[in-house]
């Protein structure tokens, strides 16, 4: 079997013939008896393909990966500067960063949240260990951000919102604080973690109600 | 919500923040990241290249994925970043390797590599293992294209082939697959 259409089959079944060669092939599909097997054959190694599955590694490689891990290093993170910052924030980009954030907040909850265990293999693995420090080190830099642009933006509002907006983000910041505190003398607690994690996702939607507000304003 | 909803959107935020957290140099954060895409990318590493070189290569990725994870804007989801990346070390390696060598120019070969190969039902090879008997060029633009749903365009560029080589190539490999179906 190799006349003119066989090697054309492949690109039948991805629809990338045109009009005028479609009709020609199933034309000749018609009337050869090989290439209709073909194709039939062709569609199923398609559709195997499309099925095959995912297979775990015959041996765990975490050890050799971790021992591979160097450091996070400083430096490759994004810093936050205090002052001077010349913005270009899209209203876009301001609630792209606050629903991240709100999902990193969530994730933080959902870690804190105790874990079902679906059998041995699972309970083999290392039990997710909270820490804190490192996902409220990103968020703290991600808020900055928000925090920024929200002073650049608030002069678009009447002075009675920024009062409000000041006063609620000032009690939040003080909650924030205390459990912080709490933290570093019982960093394991999760109630305290879910408490932070809780009043840190209230700030970034605080925070992203009054830039998408004051985004409407311009 | 329905239930399977709701633990979808549950382990997306948990691995959104899993990503955030492994950014900011949390190795525990990381290795829950590992066990819930390591099948997934060891599986295509084994797929793309040789079963034995599959652990190495694998660890590889991670170790870059870690390396790298400043540069995850969250743009998309992190498992499509990393299975990207993963695609891009693989074809890092075999241009390292140098057995690209020739894959690309003779289309017959992958028809011919498994002609002697038996074809009678009972002894029909897995489809996995006629897959992996395939020649790299074939195998892998079976892989990137039937397999992970890249386009011919995005194979030419990536394998620096024209798309025309990408779908012959697809096709040799389509076809000698055909004689290793279970039937």
């Amino acid at each position: 079997m190799n006349d003119q259409w066989t090697t054309r089959l492949s690109e039948y079944i991805d629809g990338e013939l045109d009009r005028t060669e479609q009709a020609a092939l199933e034309a000749h599909l018609a009337t050869c008896g090989q290439c209709y097997a073909a194709l039939a054959d062709l569609r199923e190694v398609v559709a195997r393909a499309k099925s095959l599955e995912d297979r775990e590694p015959a041996k765990d490689l975490w050890a050799g990966i971790r021992a591979g891990l160097t450091p996070a290093r400083a430096a490759d993170r994004p810093a936050v500067r205090p002052s001077g910052r010349r913005l270009s924030f899209s209203v876009p980009q301001l609630l792209a960063a606050s629903i991240a954030l709100v999902l990193l907040s969530g994730g933080g909850v959902w870690l804190a949240l105790p874990q079902r265990s679906t059998g041995q293999a699972e309970e083999q693995r290392p039990r997710p260990r909270i820490d804190p420090i490192g996902w409220t080190q990103s968020t703290d830099v991600a808020i900055a951000e928000l925090q920024v642009a929200l002073d650049q933006n608030e002069k678009r509002l009447d002075t009675a919102t920024v009062r409000i907006v000041r006063k609620n983000l000032a009690v939040i910041d003080r909650a924030i604080s205390e459990a912080r505190m709490a933290l570093r003398n019982d960093p394991g607690n999760a109630y305290l973690n879910l408490h932070l994690a809780n009043t840190m996702r209230r700030k970034v939607e605080l925070l992203r109600r009054v830039n998408d507000m004051a985004a409407a304003q311009s | 919500m329905p239930r399977q909803v709701l633990e979808d959107t549950l382990t997306a935020d948990s691995i959104a923040a899993d990503s955030a957290l492994a950014a900011s140099g949390d190795a525990t954060a990381f290795e829950r990241l590992y066990r819930t895409h390591v099948a997934r990318v060891h599986t295509l590493v084994r797929r793309m290249l040789d079963a034995d070189e599959a652990d190495d290569v694998t660890q590889d990725v991670f170790i870059r994925a870690w390396q790298k994870l400043s540069t995850f804007r969250g743009e998309s989801a992190f498992g499509t970043w990393l299975h990207r990346l993963a695609v891009n070390v693989v074809l890092a390696r075999r241009k390292t390797v140098g057995i690209e060598r020739g894959r690309f120019i003779n289309e017959a070969e992958p028809l011919d590599g498994l002609k002697s190969k038996p074809v009678t039902p009972e002894l029909s090879m897995d489809f996995e293992e006629a897959l992996a008997s395939l020649p790299e060029g074939a195998r892998q633009v079976f892989v990137l294209h039937d397999v992970e749903g890249y386009r011919h365009e995005e194979i030419a560029r990536m394998l620096g082939v024209v798309p025309g080589t990408s779908k012959s190539q697809l096709h040799h490999a389509r076809m000698a697959l055909r004689r290793h179906l279970e039937r």
